[in-house]
């Protein structure tokens, strides 16, 4: 099955909010680095995901720092507690140096765009994200990752170690041309954060999601 | 005429109605700006009625083709034999242009579909932006528009203004004895439109052709940023736009302009259709309408104005077609005061003001008194005022500074016409851009026209002549 077929299939099956475990699965299939899942040691990540509740913090869906024995019990009660939810273990991301945020929308205006900035809880912050048209070039991803304020960051500010700018401005140009080729199908994709490592080591999205667009006609207004 | 090469079944042509197919944008644009016939529908002796306006202006401009105004009484008007109806004209016709209350324009509208026209230019208002008075309208207007073998400028717009044609197809008269020159306007507001284009016109800073392009409903801002745009005669594009409709067409048609070493000024004005879909994301809510659109301006070259006077300064300055080789900055005032202002507001738009050249110190010294200042900014003092040619002498050495990309001339009163050709001469013998603010009131007057011909960017404050600055140096970004 294609991505867009997938694509396809949750839309028919009414589906507007993809939630995080799903939306990870397509990511990894057009090349972009989730964390590992169901490790059997080190410290987990467990996580329930629901099309209702994308914001899974507020609603006590997010367990960090546990075994992996641990990790299985506390997604069971979270299933428990939140019928029709996928339940989500992983390993937990630790040696980022930087968290940033990527998002794809359709701008009213100019169509597909992408973002890119400080993620996690700098987006609360700080107004420092830059934004291209897409699908961007590698160039224009580049460049993404180079500008703006968020740009030190990525740098290591006071002695601290630079992150991968590569791996994140390969991430911001695939997602970007994925979203611009199923722009009439997807309204938003965010992945936030995406912890990136120090330079030459990559990345991983340790959160996503995907909104469908749901309304027939919206899609007829873009052909 | 229709040729079919392939066995694939190809849409019949419309045979009830036509033959002619519709123009293209290209086609119909250079039948616009070039026209031999043009009728003007609403033609009339009354005074205050927009279709007199528009007659008399395109007569007294001087446009030299043929004119037919069109009223249902005949006679003759303006000296012009006019017909009744559009009915009558049984010659090809270039231009129409509808200046009638709107019920009478659709009925013009529709005789076009069977008459031999190229474009439609829509004065009349009362059609999508009426709101609810103006649904039925809008609604007889798009079904005309469907399948017309013409396009339409507007509705809703205030015409269009060639000076190279002595074309002056508008009933306002804030576009009168503009010259022809590097710049395009397009704008979705007439009376913006007329702002600009009076204020670009005062300093002397040529048009090629403008636009009112109202409610696009056919022909948009894209379309007439790629036409203008890829005239040669064009430089700087200056855009005042509140929704743009195929936005994505205009990034790129921009983009590929500003690539190739043109310039697009934009203000956008207004806010964009609030989003109907709900924010799920934090996408949503950190690429908000305003900050996408000055992303995309940025990423495709176009310079963002706050608003249509700090376009015009930008225009002004790029208009003169000289670009900086660096961000250093000369500047030589006749009094110390506007010079320091000019020198702030230069270094805080990121310009350097750098001590000059000894050898340019040496010059200067020649003309400054001990009480000026030889080091930059260059304070004249008001003894320069005593001879008309030494500001000129004195500009002449900073601009020849190498250590100077652009140079500033402040001057507050004018003592002598030859104290502005001094100016011009300067002007003439660099290629580096030149920037003057000129605080007194006789900017516009007979003593300015030295400059004017030579669209050297005259300023009336160090504010405005840092908008053009900014514009100059930096090809992306906001002016402020």
């Amino acid at each position: 099955m294609t991505q867009r077929e997938t694509l396809e299939n949750w839309q028919r099956a009414g589906r507007t909010v993809i939630h995080e475990a799903d939306a990870k699965d397509l990511l990894q299939r057009i090349g972009i680095p989730v964390p590992r899942r169901d490790p059997d040691h080190g410290r987990c990540v467990a996580k329930l995901c629901h099309d209702d509740y994308p914001h899974k913090s507020d609603h006590g869906l997010v367990r960090l720092g546990l075994s992996p024995d641990e990790a299985k019990q506390a997604a069971a009660e979270m299933a428990e507690r939140f019928a029709g939810g996928t339940a989500l273990i992983e390993e937990m991301e630790e040696g980022s140096v930087a968290e940033w945020i990527i998002g794809c929308k359709r701008d009213d205006t100019f169509g597909p765009i992408v973002l890119a900035g400080p993620g996690g809880i700098l987006v609360e912050l700080i107004d420092a994200a830059e934004i291209r048209l897409a699908p961007a070039t590698p160039q224009a991803a580049e460049a993404m990752v180079r500008s703006g304020p968020g740009a030190r960051l990525l740098t290591g500010l006071r002695g601290a170690e630079p992150a991968d700018k590569g791996a994140l401005a390969d991430l911001i140009s695939r997602i970007s041309v994925f979203f611009a080729e199923n722009a009439d199908l997807i309204s938003e994709i965010e992945i936030n954060p995406v912890m990136v490592r120090a330079d030459g080591k990559g990345l991983v999205a340790a959160d996503a999601l995907i909104v469908l667009s749901s309304n027939a006609d919206e899609q007829e207004k873009l052909t | 005429m229709f040729f079919h090469l392939t066995e694939e079944s190809v849409p019949e042509p419309n045979t009830n109605q036509m033959t002619t197919p519709r123009p293209t944008v290209g086609q119909a644009l250079d039948g616009l700006f070039d026209p031999r016939t043009i009728a003007v529908v609403g033609a009339s002796r009354t005074k205050g009625k927009l279709g007199q306006a528009v007659l008399a202006l395109l007569k007294s401009n001087g446009y030299s083709g043929r004119i037919i105004p069109v009223n249902p009484s005949g006679g003759e008007i303006e000296g012009l034999p006019a017909v009744r109806s559009l009915d009558e004209i049984d010659s090809p016709i270039d231009v129409v242009v509808l200046a009638t209350p709107v019920g009478v324009a659709l009925d013009a509208l529709e005789t076009c579909t069977r008459l031999d026209v190229k474009v439609v230019v829509g004065v009349t208002s009362g059609f999508s932006e009426a709101g609810e008075d103006g649904h039925e309208n809008e609604e007889r207007l798009r079904r005309i528009m469907q399948d017309a073998p013409f396009r339409l400028v507007g509705p809703n717009c205030e015409g269009v203004v060639r000076p190279a044609s002595d074309l002056q197809l508008t009933f306002s008269p804030m576009f009168n004895d503009l010259r022809p020159g590097p710049v395009a306007m397009i704008s979705q507001s007439g009376a913006l439109a007329g702002l600009m284009a009076l204020r670009l016109g005062e300093r002397g800073v040529g048009i090629n052709a403008i636009v009112s392009s109202g409610n696009e409903t056919d022909l948009t801002a894209a379309d007439l940023l790629d036409y203008l745009g890829n005239d040669p005669q064009t430089r700087v594009v200056l855009c005042y736009v509140e929704e743009l409709r195929d936005g994505r067409r205009f990034a790129e048609a921009a983009q590929r302009l500003t690539r190739a070493g043109k310039h697009v000024v934009a203000v956008k004005g207004g806010r964009s259709r609030a989003g109907s879909r709900a924010v799920q994301s934090h996408t949503g809510a950190m690429a908000g309408d305003d900050r996408v659109i000055s992303a995309v301006f940025r990423e495709t070259g176009v310079i963002r104005a706050r608003e249509s006077v700090a376009a015009v300064d930008a225009v002004t300055a790029l208009a003169a077609g000289r670009r900086p080789a660096g961000n250093r900055v000369g500047i030589i005032s006749v009094t110390g005061g506007l010079g320091v202002e000019m020198t702030d507001l230069a270094e805080s738009a990121g310009f350097e003001v750098p001590v000059l050249d000894e050898t340019t110190q040496t010059a200067l010294s020649r003309y400054v008194p001990f009480f000026g200042s030889v080091t930059n900014p260059v304070d004249l003092t008001g003894v320069v005022l005593a001879n008309p040619t030494y500001v000129g002498r004195c500009l002449e050495a900073v601009t020849a500074d190498p250590g100077v990309d652009i140079a500033i001339a402040i001057i507050t009163f004018v003592p002598d016409q030859q104290f502005i050709e001094a100016l011009a001469e300067a002007f003439d013998n660099t290629d580096k851009p030149i920037l003057i603010v000129w605080t007194g009131s006789a900017r516009s007057n007979a003593s300015g026209e030295a400059l004017r011909e030579r669209a050297v960017p005259v300023y009336d404050s160090p504010a405005r002549a840092a908008s053009g600055l900014a514009a100059l140096a930096v090809a992306t970004g906001e002016v402020a």
